[in-house]
């Protein structure tokens, strides 16, 4: 019990709490803390060994010159100064800045519409549902395949379509450094709002159905509804989705890479593209590792911000 | 009930897991005596279709029945470094393995990754193709190749009769390439047919470029060598002569497609292509029609001609002993790569329709005597005569250099960038991120 | 943004909604027809690469990419469909992804599930920091510390193994973040009054929260069946031998280095597609509006 007793204050200094003054209040804590650990050791457990260690190990070759064999010697802070100044490394942050941008509200707008559209039983509802999926399942090489031939500047259904509306000089799509991205952003919103629509189906069955009945007979439009009652019942949903929305944008890479593989030129090079190029193909571990931590710490920057506007918005 | 159910199904899982894993491990025990059997293993990739290292494994057993080696299968393409890369930097890696490239040998003889084979290296014929190349700094070499390609100019023999346009005879220059695609895409293009396909690689323009432009130096930072290239790359592709870049790309075109379904009469590409054809055209995924393989065309008149030598480029395709083999097999291992490179290796591999890096006389014959192989003289002079210098000189910035440059290649050739302008920025990136010129 | 106009007259969640409906039938009708033609419309987009891989997988290998797009295969080659069974272990490959598939799903549901309830429920210090640790190794991109963790798990003795794959995709922060964010959704007041019954808060998640977070975990299981299904990076660095191969590895190899053999790609990919389209379709019926509510007055 002794030892208990020290670490139930070390708990609760590192947690900045003011020390205690009631015996049964501090109990009560340090049973909430075991407790609260008995739920999530199976999964801490797991997830530090096999998630955190590495993780923990990337940050730290970012302070070295490894190069995957042998040994890694500390350069210091010499991988991120040399981040600063590397001009491709800025292109890819841009580039990954304007993907993510423009394809989170996109995404996030297509995903809430049909998972709105698709939260109905009618009939079809299941194979709407699937369909929306199908996207995210069908296989990454065939989407890139199908999507290229339909921007194909000369010969894709799209461009022709565009001509025959009037529109004179149609854009050359994945094979312009203008258009490669907007084009690589649509396959990418149309991809991925399967995805997030499950995510938000699955939050709006918590939307209780006599809040809307109520609100109904109240008088609330449909759009009323959709702001006062789904949107808040939605909350951690639609934080969760954000969330992931946000960092699953900043780390695109498949769908680049099978898309336009970065090209032309550099005009679609993203972070994650340039960490593989860096470390797989040019051997540069330690400065992968160190665009990665740079990668890292947008992410958690952005996600932080959301987590407390999120706790904000909660209280 | 629908609570048991995944329990059941996971209990299920765990026991098959258990079960699967017993199998899983490929690391036999190291049952070597000195002159006892030995297995070695050997790393190759997508193993139904690609026969060399079976054949090679088996051609050694024959010839060497105390040595058995085994073929492990890595992933192909790009992700056989991935998975080595992975392997070697877990101790993991087999005995002996492929060194697809030049750049990945950098990689693996920077990081300590290969084993000394010098003594090997001095016993092998100096006629090997890219023997050379395997020479690190310190003047050792940590590699030997067993089978080189190189890049040939392959033309559809039946394409050229119906556009009445004169067969390639070894005596060509670009220009007199350039002329014959605008005379074939002028003759047939009613029929859909261009003159010539250009792959969307960057080594179909640069390869040729830095072995043969003058001066061309990868490593120099000055890459003005390849602006008359790319300048010849799109005057063909804007004349119609070739499918623009722009269509290969968004519309995925495979060179074996567009040749093979005769969609163009000309195609410059490595010499691997010959068991493709031949193997496409036999089970009629290829139409059936005549084709010869000639030297690539030369930048000028003074290496044309079947008296000369063409210059053409490709890189060696190497082995390499894994320094973390067990002390016992060093010598089995250092024996199999001296046979794989040497005579014996080069007719087993000919037999397949494989270009071994040793290409004598008898080599030679040994491939031309395959079934569907064009039996033509100037087939058999561009298989057997070229000076073969490497894509991928060996340096530790290669890599970096050819990065710059594939972005070069598609900002060029998708016409986002004009090719000076292309060429001062590589330079400059070059410069800066590679710490050259 | 149609939906939001007309009014959910299908569901009869209450017998006063289904006589309002009768009320008001006809203009939903006309609205219901046109929204029934524009996602017939919008199906067949998103459908259009998976119809090509079906197209792809009934012609040759040099007919599968052309200028212009050739939507008829000519000739029909259903000997694809037979090739693959016989030219390759799409059996073993199928049977491995299915076997992993369904042990990450289940070790991620259930460690993730549980987690997630330490995370949204109790209150200790700490809790808020190490949650954002969580969120945090999402963050980091996979392909930047693979190397670590597979000398890692090589150490171990894992390597070519299905059990790497398994621990390293179960114990993702992924389901806990989803389930942690579910709970809450929860009103806590059902905790408060489990508690005063007197049930544990072990009793509290299994009872309470798993029975009404099935559209949550439908979603998560769902998800992580995918993702597991179609997962190519793990397996490639992870197994080796030819008898662990998932069926996204296994494909690969009719690309050899010089040449593939897109036609059977396609073969394998609309069978490997399949599975999943029929477990999605089972799965999206637990996507049931009001469970929350019904646990409430139940």
């Amino acid at each position: 019990m002794a030892t208990n007793a020290v670490e139930e204050r070390e708990l609760v200094a590192a947690a900045g709490a003011p020390t205690p003054r009631r015996r049964p209040g501090s109990r009560l804590k340090w049973r909430n803390t075991l407790i609260g650990w008995s739920f999530i050791l199976p999964n801490f457990v797991g997830f530090t060994i096999l998630t955190l260690v590495p993780v923990l190990i990337l940050f730290y070759m970012s302070f070295t010159n490894w190069n995957v064999f042998g040994v890694a010697q500390w350069t210091g802070v010499d991988n991120y100064a040399r981040l600063v100044q590397d001009g491709s490394y800025h292109k890819a942050l841009l580039n990954t800045l304007y993907y993510a941008v423009v394809h989170i509200p996109l995404t996030l707008a297509a995903a809430l519409g049909l998972a709105l559209l698709l939260n109905r039983k009618m009939r079809g509802v299941a194979f709407f549902r699937t369909v929306a999926f199908f996207p995210y399942i069908t296989s990454i090489v065939a989407i890139a395949v199908v999507w290229n031939m339909l921007f194909s500047p000369e010969f894709g259904p799209i461009n022709q379509f565009l001509t025959a509306l009037g529109v004179d000089d149609p854009p050359g799509w994945t094979t312009s450094a203008t258009w490669a991205m907007p084009a690589v952003i649509i396959v990418g919103t149309w991809r991925e709002m399967g995805y997030y629509m499950l995510l938000l189906l699955a939050g709006l069955q918590t939307v209780p159905a006599e809040l809307h009945e109520a609100a109904r007979m109240d008088g609330a439009s449909a759009w009323q509804r959709f702001l006062n009652v789904t949107l808040p019942c939605l909350r951690p949903t639609m934080f969760f989705v954000t969330v992931m929305l946000t960092i699953g944008s900043f780390k695109v890479f498949d769908l680049i890479l099978v898309m336009t593989n970065g090209g032309p030129g550099q005009s679609t090079l993203v972070l994650s593209q340039y960490i593989w190029q860096k470390g797989f193909v040019e051997n540069q571990f330690g400065y992968a590792s160190a665009v990665s931590v740079s990668l890292f710490l947008i992410c958690i920057a952005v996600t932080l911000f959301q987590f407390f506007w999120n706790k904000k918005k909660e209280a | 009930m629908k609570r048991t159910t995944p329990i059941a199904i996971g209990a299920t899982a765990a026991v098959a897991l258990t079960l699967t894993a017993c199998g899983g491990g490929a690391d036999g025990g190291a049952e070597t005596t000195a002159d006892g059997p030995v297995t070695l293993t050997l790393a190759g990739w997508s193993l139904d279709s690609t026969p060399e290292f079976q054949t090679l494994a088996d051609a050694y057993h024959e010839a060497n029945p105390d040595v058995t080696v085994d073929v492990v299968e890595y992933p192909a393409g790009n992700d056989y470094a991935t998975a080595m890369t992975a392997d070697l930097a877990a101790g993991t890696a087999p005995d002996v393995y492929v060194l697809k490239n030049l750049k990945d040998f950098v990689t693996y003889s920077n990081g300590a990754q290969l084993l000394d084979v010098s003594d090997v290296v001095g016993e092998l014929d100096p006629a090997t193709g890219g023997l050379d190349q395997y020479e690190a700094e310190d003047g050792k070499s940590y590699a030997v190749p067993y089978r080189q390609d190189s890049w040939v100019l392959y033309y559809d023999k039946d394409l050229f009769a119906q556009a009445g346009v004169a067969e390639p005879d070894g005596s060509w220059t670009w220009d007199d390439y350039d002329q014959a695609a605008q005379d074939i895409s002028a003759a047939l293009s009613g029929d859909g047919v261009k003159g010539t396909y250009l792959h969307n690689w960057q080594s179909t323009v640069q390869g040729f470029a830095l072995a043969q432009g003058e001066d061309a130096d990868l490593l120099s930072g000055d890459y003005s060598y390849l602006a008359p290239y790319y300048e010849r790359a799109l005057a063909l592709q804007d004349a119609g002569a070739q499918v623009d870049f722009g269509t290969i790309t968004t519309n995925t075109l495979t060179y074996q497609g567009e040749f093979g379904l005769q969609k163009a009469a000309m195609l410059p590409m490595g010499t691997w292509y010959t068991a493709t054809l031949i193997a496409q055209q036999a089970s009629g995924e290829a139409n059936e029609f005549e084709w010869g393989i000639a030297p690539i065309p030369q930048a000028d008149a003074s290496t044309t001609g079947t008296d000369a030598t063409p210059v053409t480029f490709g890189d060696p395709t190497g082995l390499g002993i894994n320094p973390k083999v067990d002390e016992a097999k060093v010598a089995a291992a250092k024996d199999f790569l001296a046979f794989a490179a040497g005579e014996e290796g080069a007719q087993a591999l000919a037999e397949i329709g494989i270009t071994p890096a040793l290409t004598n006389d008898a080599v030679t014959e040994t491939f031309f005597a395959l079934d569907g192989v064009p039996g033509d003289d100037l087939s058999k002079f561009a298989f057997s005569t070229h000076d073969t210098r490497p894509e991928n000189p060996v340096a530790t910035q290669t890599a970096i250099v050819q990065n710059i440059l594939n972005d070069l290649h598609s900002a060029v050739m998708s016409g986002s960038t004009a090719v000076d302008a292309a060429v001062e920025e590589a330079g400059q990136r070059v410069q800066s991120e590679a710490g050259l010129g | 943004m149609t939906a939001l106009e007309t009014p959910p007259t299908d569901a009869p969640a209450t017998p006063v909604q289904v006589l309002r409906t009768e009320d008001r039938r006809v203009g939903p009708v006309v609205g219901k027809a046109v929204g029934y033609v524009v996602m017939t419309v919008a199906a067949l987009g998103l459908l259009l690469p998976f119809v090509w891989m079906i197209i792809s997988s009934l012609k040759t290998n040099n007919q599968v990419f052309t200028v212009p797009v050739q939507w008829i295969p000519d000739p029909v080659v259903w000997q694809n469909y037979l090739d693959i069974w016989t030219r390759s272990d799409m059996t073993t490959w199928l049977g491995n992804t299915l076997l992993l598939s369904v042990g990450v799903t289940f070790l991620q549901v259930f460690t993730g599930s549980f987690a997630a309830y330490g995370f949204a429920r109790m209150r200790f210090p700490g809790r808020d920091l190490l949650f954002l640790v969580y969120i945090g190794t999402i963050a980091v991109p996979w392909q930047s510390y693979m190397i670590p963790q597979f000398v890692m798990l090589s150490d171990f003795g894992l390597a070519n193994t299905l059990w790497s794959i398994l621990l390293l995709q179960a114990f993702g922060a992924f389901g806990v973040f989803l389930m942690k964010q579910y709970f809450e959704s929860i009103p806590e007041s059902l905790n408060e009054a489990a508690r005063i019954d007197g049930l544990s808060e072990w009793g509290i998640w299994r009872r309470i929260m798993l029975p009404l977070s099935v559209p949550a975990i439908a979603s998560l299981t769902l998800l992580t069946f995918v993702n597991t299904w179609n997962d190519y990076l793990g397996p490639l660095i992870y197994l080796r031998s030819p008898e662990l191969w998932t069926v996204q590895l296994g494909l690969k190899t009719f690309i050899s280095q010089y040449n593939a053999e897109y036609a059977l790609i396609m073969t394998g990919s609309v069978l490997s597609v399949l599975p999943i389209a029929v477990i999605f379709l089972l799965g999206q019926r637990y996507f049931v509006e009001g469970i929350a509510t019904t646990g409430v007055k139940g």
